[in-house]
């Protein structure tokens, strides 16, 4: 869509000239997310500072019907932070200061666009930290972060986003500044952080976070034991959390990941290992010593080919450098991959790796696995060779009916990146109508024009989430009259 | 179509079979507030919940949802009571995946008859506010109810993965998963948690276990000054100690234990293995000899008191919500304010306290839940009636002020969800 030469300069004006990017080449840099499969530059960037210049830019585009897409650093892997129908993209990477540190009452208050890791960094020496760890926290904004509800490896033992956040400040579609939750818990009404949490920005732009800070364990002990095979590690993994282990993080690699990773970072992973697991315990010194004896014995007599213990914190560091770059090292198997990140229940695993190998033999195409196991959430890379578009499409078919099998586990389409353009359509595969329709009803309280990052999360359907009409039960009608 | 109030319980009767009744004892029993209402429904399907919902909404019907009701002296006194839908006969325990760590219940299970169903696999829903045992998890849900294993654990905003409800209109709704992790859609189950059953009646829950501790110990902390517990909590949040329960109780508290006298103590348990139990222990233990309080150790049945305690501590409770580091100044002020004779007794971590006041008069109380409400309003702190009298929720407003934007949107969801004010009306913030 084209805006207005006076529209633009009306956004000039609310965040002035240096903080608008309206050039062809300024916008292409910002067409799309880490999915590059979906593109779409909105017609112009702003980079607002405070949050009055956010709410005046969603009024002003709510005045104009022109649609509004956040972004922070554009780590997503959904297809979220990208403009499929223009519109004005809101960059928050200039909103990244840190409001409060509060040690006493064990939070932290910070703006959108403030990198995850570096909350951390700010908070590490007098022994805190952020627990969620999105693999991308170097980068990531934990505005991006509560947007998708993002996860990572040690969300397993500490929650992921949502359980971290205590209040939002945000500009709702309504184009109204509210502010929800706060230092204080057991807030009175509903829990609009809750729902707020993972709407990717389809409900308001969050302007200021409020964050519940972690103290830092004790003590930390890495186990790394290489299986066969993945299935039999992930008979391992189902094993262990039914005998009531409780790892920090509990991550599984596959050959093919082993392969590349060893190819390039030196991580040293056992060669010819057909999966190697990494199990994280920390908490107080006596418990980790404890579990990590456990959890290696337990490897050991579970079939491990190989069963390593870091001694320190170098060791450590070594054994987690391979996971951590292990999306990386899949380009030395491919150029080009689909990724999702569906969820099945812990003690179901082995057998969605079964038929995961049974999908990749059937569609010839290599699938490459790297995945939170602890908590059953995969990530499964479906490699095809993008010179020849009949490969792309055999992957969709396949990433489509992998979907499918885990749904019918009784698992759910994403685990931690969210659903973005990417996964919108697959939303009523785990959603009734009923379901469906009660979400676009939450929308448009939040978001009555509709303008808010559309086409992200909820499918497109012709009368907009009317046309998911749920079923009504049935009265006796005439009973009784 | 309207049908005569006779016609009215033909239908409820069409669809409810024997558990719709209008016997007169059982709906003197089954009042609200004083308020007695037209019918009472005890459905044995979630099928038969949606209808009854259903029908109440197209007839205009206030529905009323009620599990062991423990939770009804919370919130507004109702606009209207037409129908009372109890779910306590919705007791059944769907699917218990012991592998996995997760169970399926339906709203009227109670939590003590899913403890003892997970017994025998060591796992546990940690979720303890006072009375829990006889409590629905439904309710527990719809209150967002909580107890001490909060520090550990979280609350049932942290453990409720997915849930299903029937919305106002009757239709049967699902949100969230069935599994520990997703982020597919929105997380509806957050927006039901605490909702008071006002935007939709809980109807199945699936939770996420816990394994239980390998062991577990509880020591007490007595003080001859209350000023030394707080910062004794401080210094043991800013350990190594991974407290499962750090609960501060007042003189009056103690008592109510039947513990030694002593001007405030600190009960906090650990759970671990063995051996990271004890040196827990010894920490917990150091800090209490650092300020010379006296340490004792605690048998595993004082919770089990601690819990009946608190449930029965008296016809009202104040739920009292500050800083953490104001947890000093709130007890003074909640003393100077309930009277030495009130049982007060705080999740300390959190900043949480809880309040029983032994008087049951309205025009005290009132002044004191305002006066209160001033002292925490710096911290934007909130004082809930957790349980009170008809006439004192009547007399000032149980949940206390929410801020004008919030509200506004809580307002919009109220009106979007349930335009004809089918559930429970009046009983939530702000009238909703």
């Amino acid at each position: 869509m084209a805006l207005s030469p006076q529209f633009v300069e009306e956004l000039k004006g609310i965040v002035g000239a240096d903080a608008i990017v309206v050039s062809v080449e300024g916008r292409m840099t910002y067409e799309c997310d880490m999915h590059t499969f979906y593109k779409g530059a909105p017609d112009v960037v702003v980079l607002p500072t405070r949050t009055e210049q956010v709410q005046a830019i969603v009024q002003a585009c709510r005045r104009e019907k022109v649609p509004i897409v956040p972004r922070g650093s554009g780590t997503g892997l959904i297809g979220g932070a990208m403009a499929p129908q223009g519109g004005v993209m809101v960059g928050m990477n200039r909103m990244a200061s840190i409001l409060e540190i509060d040690y006493g009452n064990r939070t932290a208050t910070v703006q959108p666009g403030l990198i995850n890791l570096w909350l951390t960094h700010a908070v590490r020496e007098r022994g805190w930290f952020f627990a969620p760890d999105p693999s991308s926290q170097m980068v990531s904004s934990i505005g991006g972060n509560v947007s998708t509800n993002a996860g990572g490896p040690h969300c397993l033992k500490y929650g992921i986003t949502t359980n971290h956040v205590l209040g939002l400040e945000l500009v709702t579609g309504r184009g109204d500044v509210v502010r929800l939750g706060g230092k204080t818990v057991d807030r009175p009404g509903y829990d609009l952080t809750g729902i707020a949490v993972g709407s990717e920005g389809t409900f308001a732009l969050v302007t200021a976070i409020t964050v519940r800070l972690t103290h830092a364990p004790e003590a930390v002990k890495t186990v790394l034991a290489a299986f066969p095979s993945v299935v039999d590690a992930s008979r391992v993994v189902s094993a262990a959390i039914a005998a009531g282990m409780t790892p920090a993080a509990m991550e599984m690699l596959d050959e093919a990941i082993i392969r590349a990773i060893n190819a390039g970072t030196g991580a040293g992973y056992p060669e010819g290992a057909g999966a190697v697991l990494l199990i994280e315990l920390d908490g107080p010194r006596a418990e980790v010593e404890a579990q990590g004896d456990r959890a290696a014995a337990f490897c050991r007599e579970h079939g491990a080919l190989s069963v390593s213990v870091a001694k320190d914190e170098a060791e450590r560091a070594l054994l987690w450098k391979g996971r951590k770059e292990a999306a990386g090292a899949v380009g030395r198997l491919t150029a080009s991959y689909l990724l999702q990140d569906a969820v099945v229940p812990r003690s179901k695993l082995p057998q969605i790796m079964r038929e995961m190998v049974a999908i990749s033999e059937r569609y010839g195409l290599l699938i490459a696995n790297v995945f939170h196991a602890g908590d059953g959430n995969l990530h499964p890379m479906i490699c095809y060779d993008d010179t020849r578009p009949e490969e792309l499409e055999k992957a969709k078919e396949a990433n489509e009916e992998l979907l499918r099998a885990c749904i019918a586990l009784g698992g759910s389409v994403t685990g931690e990146h969210g659903m973005g353009l990417d996964k919108a359509k697959n939303l009523p595969m785990q959603y009734a109508d009923a379901d469906l329709n009660f979400m676009f009803r939450l929308r448009a309280v939040f978001d009555p024009d509709r303008l808010m990052n559309p086409g992200k999360l909820l499918p497109t359907h012709p009368a907009c989430g009317e046309g998911f009409r749920p079923q009504r039960p049935r009265l006796p009608e005439g009973a009784w009259v | 179509m309207s049908v005569t109030t006779r016609g009215l319980g033909g239908a409820l009767a069409a669809i409810a079979g024997d558990a719709a009744t209008d016997d007169p004892a059982a709906l003197a029993a089954a009042a609200v507030d004083g308020r007695q209402p037209r019918w009472l429904v005890r459905p044995a399907t979630v099928e038969a919940v949606a209808r009854v919902v259903a029908l109440a909404h197209d007839e205009g019907l206030a529905v009323v949802p009620r599990g062991a009701g423990s939770a009804l002296a919370m919130g507004g006194v109702p606009e209207r009571v037409d129908v009372v839908l109890d779910l306590a006969r919705l007791e059944a325990i769907v699917e218990y995946n012991p592998d996995d760590l997760t169970v399926t219940v339906q709203a009227g299970c109670t939590a003590g008859a899913l403890a003892a169903a997970l017994a025998d696999r060591r796992q546990t829903l940690p979720l303890d506010p006072p009375g829990w045992g006889g409590r629905t998890l439904g309710g527990i849900g719809a209150t967002a109810a909580s107890g001490p294993l909060r520090v550990r654990y979280g609350t049932m905003r942290d453990l409720l993965l997915g849930v299903r409800f029937v919305q106002a209109d009757g239709v049967v709704t699902w949100g969230g998963a069935k599994v520990v992790k997703s982020v597919t859609g929105y997380d509806v189950p957050k927006l039901l948690v605490g909702s008071l059953g006002t935007l939709g009646v809980l109807a199945e829950l699936t939770l996420r276990l816990h394994p239980l501790p390998e062991a577990e110990a509880t020591c007490l902390l007595e003080f001859r000054h209350a000023e030394a517990a707080p910062d004794v909590v401080a210094r043991l949040v800013d350990s190594s100690v991974q407290p499962h329960r750090l609960e501060l109780l007042d003189a009056a508290a103690l008592g109510a234990c039947g513990l030694p006298a002593a001007a405030a103590g600190l009960v906090v348990s650990v759970g671990s293995v063995e051996g990271a139990v004890r040196t827990q222990q010894a920490i917990v233990a150091a800090e209490g000899a650092r300020v010379r309080a006296r340490v004792e150790t605690m048998g595993p049945g004082f919770w089990r008191t601690y819990d009946r305690v608190l449930a029965t501590a008296g016809p009202t409770v104040l739920k009292i919500a500050t800083l953490a580091t104001r947890l000093g100044p709130a007890l003074g002020e909640a003393r100077a304010a309930l009277g030495a004779d009130a049982v007060i007794t705080a999740c300390a971590p959190l900043g949480v306290l809880r309040a029983a006041p032994r008087t049951e008069d309205p025009a005290p109380l009132v002044q004191a839940i305002e006066r209160l409400r001033a002292f925490v309003a710096v911290d934007d702190g909130s004082v809930v009636i957790e349980r009170g009298s008809a006439a004192l929720r009547a007399a000032v407003d149980p949940w206390g002020p929410v801020a004008p934007g919030p509200l506004e949107l809580m307002r919009a969801l109220k009106r979007e969800l349930d335009p004809r004010g089918t559930l429970n009306p009046g009983r939530f913030v702000g009238g909703i």
